[in-house]
């Protein structure tokens, strides 16, 4: 069934992918990210698109945490607000938002890490910041994915506040 | 997301090194396919009464600007041939 459903999804995506390429007809622009299905030529700093590292922002609306793993999954380098010397409601601002992103592009840059595929999760207020710090501390984002929890109605989340 | 293959949905890739750009087309997409609204509804809990309420007030106000879109394209038209022509 998990295979039934990969196929259909990859032969929807293939289908979709081919729409737009045929409608950008450039060649340059490049909006999905090649699949694992042996397709691309792209390459980033030699290396594959699947085997680039991952950066995972994790925006809640109190804080933002920012960690660096390889394609296979093990952690390299971990940051958040709270590392960087913010303490409580300051570290729900996009500044320290961005002084976690820097310093997690300063410590991924001396592992020898130079592209690497962002994924967001949650919309707090450290959601782009945390991106623009990563670019302004010299790493190069090469796509952009958002992995926020969605439940197909789940657990029941608490009540509604009012203030 | 571990059941389904990754970066796969939901993904933009950044050309030209223009992160801006991406991060508005991702949400934008997002907007569009109304998962940014689920999320924010979704971080507490809505009572039934209130989803009720609110879904027949969203339908409500689509019929009303679906009506108004197509009264203004209506009468908003120019450059048609003459209906009256001949009498």
């Amino acid at each position: 069934m998990y295979k039934l459903n990969c196929i259909l999804l990859s032969s929807v995506n293939n289908v979709c992918r081919q729409l737009a390429a045929s409608l950008n007809a450039n060649g340059s622009s490049l909006l999905f990210p090649p699949l694992p299905g042996q397709e691309s030529s792209l390459r980033f700093g030699g290396v594959k698109f699947e085997e680039l590292p991952i950066l995972h922002i994790k925006a809640t609306y109190n804080n933002t945490h920012i960690q660096l793993t390889d394609s296979a999954g093990k952690s390299m380098v971990r940051t958040s607000c709270g590392m960087e010397g913010f303490k409580n409601i300051k570290k729900s601002t996009p500044i320290a938002a961005q002084t976690a992103g820097i310093s997690a592009a300063a410590r991924a840059t001396t592992k020898g890490v130079r592209f690497v595929r962002v994924v967001v999760k949650g919309l707090g207020p450290g959601r782009l910041p945390a991106i623009k710090g990563l670019t302004m501390g010299g790493l190069e984002v090469v796509s952009i994915t958002d992995n926020t929890p969605v439940p197909h109605n789940g657990c029941r989340p608490r009540k509604a506040r009012r203030t | 997301m571990s059941r389904h293959l990754r970066f796969v949905a939901r993904t933009v890739m950044v050309q030209n090194g223009d992160v801006d750009a991406a991060y508005n087309t991702l949400n934008r997409i997002l907007t569009q396919e109304g998962i940014i609204d689920t999320v924010k509804r979704k971080r507490y809990f809505e009572k039934p009464y209130v989803e009720r309420q609110r879904k027949n007030f969203e339908n409500c106000r689509r019929i009303y600007h679906m009506e108004m879109a197509r009264k203004i394209a209506f009468i908003s038209r120019t450059n048609r041939e003459d209906p009256w022509l001949g009498c």
